[in-house]
């Protein structure tokens, strides 16, 4: 390699020659682990952060000329009788994945977050985005042989909205008023109140296109066929050959889950399944040191959270929800418990990842035993009852360490571990104390608004601020980027300094992947690229 | 047992001595254990020990994450205190063993005695008392074995909570099912004896024949079962620690620290064996003294047989 | 009057189903959240919960839904999955078939396994193969089954590559196939129950040998192969055959953790999975059928029990 002639840390796969080309080519083929790739690369002279670049690049680049054939067994981490068929009640990865692989929504999400167009060609706001009008593509086919159209629209988008919808995202869409057909191919969302977000919108997991009068059924416009669906146990796809687009490189595959995480990875690593959801961080050196698989970790903001309730004892008093940020140990947790995989906590849930609306100024809060035993004095409390569930890889650890440091201070901190079905019912948003973990949210303003808008139904700590709100609404409006951050600045300080909310880390999506399997989006809104892998991976 | 050489006077002693074992003899308490059973008192006697003063005596608290790294190897540290290493977040293994004694053994034991209380006294209550309260008892009975351990577990900790009286309550209950099962049979097979029906054509009232009768009868069966009993009721509390319940976090328990660490497994770290191997000496030992103390009885006997 | 004794059984079994139908529902009354409140999860709010329990009926009073599903019973109706919506003959005909399968196989390998040990260990108790098989049985019994399943795994799978990790079924897999494919669970199944077995049927047969009756033979002097043969033998079928029933129960019904690890969709799984769903129809259905599974096996071994006590086959 040319070192001279190219700066290191500006060493990108395009300026290689096509020799050191072949190499890297070859290597991620020939099914070297990511880690001897690097581990070479280093050893020759590049630097890290230049090598992974080129790791990348290099997948890219031969993601250019992607293979079609072969199938891939895919383990999610949970499944059971309640895996549902109606894309409006899909809550786990599996249910996300097969919706993935047989529907298709108006608008999906780039690895860099925007809204691409997908059943939709275009979309317009009026001007005061009261109004989108979108234009739906022609020439598309259900799985039945039945032409796909505006009818099929205005049905699955409808089923979100009224009173007495069942729809999981239904507060989600609560600005939008109502859905009206416009020609065959052609649609209008008529807002309540303006949305420019709405696009962004539409493409969360559960807003798929199913066809006019049916519940879904697993008839879709997607890029696999459903051949058989057992709930619990697998789902079995085959290629669309009809499909619109280019479509899947896959022949087939099959999305499973194996729910006891050590099993899960196993199963990676003795080559039974080639993509795997959630590598806990237990597990890491596993995959990492293991032939023939990659772990594959996506910066993203998932928080760990601790959320306090304001609105009630003890979280009322401000003085005990400052000891309780004091005493999170943050460089620890990022280091030993989420090995290295993550970011450190701000209390607040905008992180790096949501690019310029970061409040970068914002100074660190840091780990500071004394300053915590101060707050806890003050507030009056020698103890409190933390309920915790495993909803989150991490989550319990961070409660274990900030016991055994709340216990060198003082402070008797209980906690009361409780199974995670029914924690969001019984539990979450109703005990003064408890553990939530939430995935990222493509832009920092529904981010925000989902949960710490007043009235928002998942304002999970009840603290309402009526500057957090004029704000929210302003910056949805300014597009002066000066002015946009110093808005979205003041929102994050707001909620550092004043929430009951502890965020000490945000965790890194982890997945397990074969290093024969190419081109996995890294969209990090979820585990495996949002899903969005089954149309476009293929197997080297 | 015997002494003497010649072989006609050890019949003679033999049958004595399985004479003086019949039921209506008077219970004969001579505990002469062998070396393996000696052995598994020293055990017992060690982890009671460990119970009483474990925690005293651990380098660490059972909560405190001291070490740098999880997964260290033993003797590792500043110091080389982590003796058996560390766990998957950096605590001692070794101090989380130590105060993990308490739980494990105390619920367990706690747990089986109690099952043993209740499934004695309602098991020999159906098999004298029969009729309608045998039914009653013995349907009820049917209805929890019949279903899988787990569920109720799970079911019974997801609604009350993981504090430790009810998971002794629940092991109790969920294993006094199968003591009830056993003490009620025996039960009506010593009512069938010839003895009880010689005690009743006599006129003696039921608690004569429980407390004469039935209960010396059935002791050293229901002994043999204890140890496994026991057994099950670790293994029930650490498979509750699968699901995500059992004791609660930080307390250790043994069965949960082999779970937690089962991921180091692969890359040598021995922080889920060491539990295990706890969990494995302090019921072999149980089980050990338990097969000595039958063998002493009924094996003894089968000795001569074979 | 067998005969009679067994319909007796019968007609007992049922009013064991009948306990077990309560006993299930008042329990899972007992667990925090409901079927809809799981569904959306996190997403929840009091307007899509309320739309939800209207559309899955389950806004009704607990006691009708009981009486609901039991006379849906009646008429042979398993109804449908709350959870998923799949219709529950479908979820549990999927998985009966993969548990029998398992069951089967692992009581055909351990039973003759664990009956010629137990004895063997109980006829020759205190001696050192004894110990062994004592030391060996209790260690196997004694660490969760989750720490011997991993151990499999490590060694089978991930280091020799000689079976698959996890079990996966396609359906239509020869009978080898599926025997490779089914061999981890297997192989785990088969150690920690014949670990069970061999110990309890020692137990057993011990106890049978210190029972009065033999050494009532002992001290009349009969051969000692006439007392194995005839007296401690036959009179340990009983014990015996209680034990490989109460173990095959535990085969159909208590097996969650190895249908966990090793991904082998079964019934046990689908139990805690329709707990943990609140999906109450779906709960009550496989209860109904553990239940079943576990009469009719008590059913046979208190039928081999009698017919080898005679004083018990005499009615009082």
């Amino acid at each position: 390699m040319k070192d001279d002639e190219i700066k290191k840390h500006e060493l990108k796969y395009q300026d290689l020659d096509h020799v050191d080309k072949g190499i890297v080519e070859k290597s991620v083929k020939g099914g070297y682990s990511r880690r001897d790739i690097l581990k070479l690369m280093v050893a020759t002279g590049v630097t890290m952060a230049a090598a992974e670049n080129m790791l990348y690049s290099g997948n890219v680049a031969i993601a250019a000329t992607p293979k079609k054939g072969g199938s891939v067994r895919m383990a999610n981490t949970i499944h059971g009788p309640d895996d549902q068929t109606d894309p409006m009640l899909f809550t786990s990865g599996a249910d996300y994945g097969r919706g993935r692989a047989v529907y298709n929504g108006l608008v999906q999400h780039a690895n860099d977050l925007s809204p691409q167009p997908e059943l939709a060609t275009s979309f317009e706001p009026n001007s005061d985005a009261t109004e989108w009008t979108f234009k739906l593509r022609k020439g598309v086919e259900w799985h039945d042989g039945t032409k796909f159209t505006a009818d099929d629209v205005v049905w699955s988008m409808n089923r979100h909205l009224g009173e007495d919808s069942t729809s999981v995202i239904k507060s989600v869409l609560a600005t939008v008023k109502e859905w009206k057909k416009l020609g065959s191919h052609e649609v209008k969302a008529i807002m309540h109140s303006p949305n420019s977000d709405l696009p962004t919108l539409l493409g969360m997991f559960q807003n798929k296109v199913i066809k006019d009068g049916t519940t879904g059924d697993w008839i879709g416009t997607g890029p696999f066929t459903m051949e058989s669906f057992e709930p619990g146990v697998k789902s079995v796809h085959k290629r669309n050959e009809n499909y619109w687009r280019e479509g899947a490189n896959l022949d087939a595959c099959v999305i499973t889950a194996i729910t006891d995480p050590v099993a899960r990875v196993n199963a990676l690593v003795a080559g039974d399944i080639q993509i795997m959801s959630n590598v806990d961080p237990k597990s890491f050196r596993q995959v990492e040191s293991a032939e023939g698989v990659t772990l594959l970790s996506i910066p993203a903001a998932s928080q760990l959270g601790i959320c306090i309730l304001k609105n009630t004892k003890p979280g009322e008093n401000d003085d005990f929800v400052k000891g309780m940020q004091y005493i999170q140990d943050r460089e620890r947790v990022v280091k030993r418990i989420l090995k290295g995989k993550g970011s450190l906590g701000n209390d607040t849930p905008i992180s790096a990842s949501h690019g310029a609306d970061w409040c970068s100024e914002l100074a660190q809060r840091e780990f500071d035993p004394d300053k915590a035993k101060f707050h806890f004095k003050k507030s009056g409390y020698s103890g409190a009852d933390l309920f915790v569930a495993p909803v989150t890889a991490g989550i319990e650890d961070i409660c274990l360490l900030a016991q055994a440091n709340c216990a060198k201070i003082g402070f008797k901190l209980n906690l009361k571990k409780v199974p995670n079905d029914g924690y969001w019912g019984a539990v979450w948003m109703k005990e003064p104390l408890n553990v939530v973990s939430w995935n990222m949210r493509p832009t920092a303003n529904s981010q925000l608004a989902l949960q710490f808008g007043p009235g928002s139904s998942w304002n999970d700590t009840f603290w309402n601020n009526d500057r957090m709100g004029e704000l929210l609404t302003l910056s949805l409006a300014e597009i002066d980027p000066a002015k946009r951050h110093a808005h979205f600045c003041e929102m994050q300080t707001l909620i550092h300094e004043g929430s009951g909310m502890v965020i000490p880390a945000f965790s890194n999506i982890n997945d397990g992947i074969a290093n024969n399997v190419m081109n996995m989006p890294t969209v990090p809104l979820g585990q495996c690229g949002a899903m969005e892998w089954p149309e476009f991976i293929w197997l080297a | 047992m015997v002494e003497e050489n010649t072989s006609k006077e050890e019949e003679v002693i033999a049958k004595l001595d399985a004479f003086a074992e019949l039921p209506d003899a008077p219970p004969k308490r001579r505990m002469k254990l062998t070396w393996v059973g000696k052995l598994s008192v020293a055990v017992v006697v060690f982890w009671l020990v460990i119970i009483a003063i474990g925690p005293s005596i651990a380098p660490f608290h059972e909560m405190e994450m001291e070490g740098d790294d999880s997964f260290l190897d033993a003797y590792s540290g500043e110091y080389g205190t982590f003796y058996l290493g560390t766990d998957y977040i950096g605590r001692d293994t070794f101090s989380r063993i130590l105060f993990g004694a308490r739980n494990t053994i105390g619920i367990s034991l706690l747990a089986t005695l109690l099952a043993y209380l209740m499934g004695i006294t309602l098991g020999i209550l159906a098999a004298v008392k029969g009729g309608w309260i045998d039914m009653g008892i013995s349907r009820v009975n049917d209805a929890i074995l019949a279903l899988p351990t787990i569920m109720l577990g799970l079911i019974v900790i997801a609604a009350f909570g993981s504090s430790i009286p009810i998971l002794i309550g629940t092991a109790a209950v969920i294993y006094a099912t199968s003591v009830f099962r056993i003490a009620r049979a025996l039960g009506q097979d010593i009512m069938v004896q010839d003895f009880v029906e010689v005690a009743q054509a006599r006129g003696e009232g039921v608690w004569w024949i429980i407390k004469s009768e039935v209960l010396p009868n059935a002791a050293m069966p229901l002994a043999t079962d204890f140890g496994l009993r026991l057994v099950f009721v670790v293994l029930f509390i650490s498979s509750l620690s699968f699901l995500g319940l059992g004791v609660q976090p930080p307390a250790s328990d043994w069965g949960s620290m082999v779970r937690e660490n089962l991921a180091g497994l692969t890359y040598g770290s021995y922080a889920a064996i060491w539990p295990a191997i706890a969990i494995a000496s302090f019921t072999i030992a149980v089980n050990l003294i338990v097969d000595d103390i039958s063998a002493k009885s009924g094996g003894s006997l089968a000795k001569k047989m074979v | 009057m067998m005969k009679q004794m067994v319909l007796q059984r019968i007609a007992i079994g049922f009013v064991t189903l009948m306990v077990v139908s309560v006993i299930v529902f008042v329990m899972t009354s007992w667990l925090p959240g409901d079927v809809a409140s799981i569904i959306l999860g996190q997403a929840a709010t009091p307007e899509t919960l309320a739309a939800l329990r209207a559309q899955l009926g389950t806004d009704q009073p607990l006691i009708y839904q009981y009486f609901g599903w039991l006379s849906n019973m009646a008429t042979g109706d398993l109804g449908i999955s709350k959870a998923g919506g799949a219709t529950i003959s479908s979820l549990i005909e999927s998985r009966i078939g993969n548990t029998m399968v398992m069951a089967g196989l692992v009581a055909l390998i351990s039973i003759p396994i664990s009956i010629s040990l137990g004895l063997w260990a109980a006829m020759h108790p205190g001696t050192w193969l004894d110990r062994l098989v004592t030391f060996c049985t209790l260690s196997l019994i004694s660490v969760p089954e989750f720490f011997i399943a991993t151990i499999l795994v490590l060694i089978l799978a991930v280091e020799l590559h000689w079976l698959p990790s996890t079990a996966y079924l396609t359906g239509d897999e020869s009978f080898l196939e599926l025997l490779k494919a089914v061999a981890m669970p297997l192989i785990t199944l088969v150690i920690v129950v014949s670990a069970q077995m061999i110990r309890m049927t020692r137990a057993g047969i011990l106890n049978v040998m210190s029972s009065p009756y033999i050494e009532m033979a002992i001290l009349k002097g009969v051969p000692r192969r006439r007392i194995i043969l005839r007296h401690a033998f036959f009179n340990a079928i009983g014990p015996i055959v209680n034990v490989i029933a109460l173990n095959l129960a535990y085969l159909v019904s208590g097996v969650v953790i190895v249908e966990t690890i090793f991904a082998y969709p079964g019934m046990a799984k689908l139990m805690i999975d329709a707990v943990q769903t609140r999906d109450l129809p779906l709960v009550q259905a496989t209860a109904m059928i553990f239940c079943a599974v576990y009469v009719v096996l008590i059913i046979l071994a208190d039928v081999a029990s009698i017919l080898s006590n005679p004083r018990l086959r005499q009615p009082k």
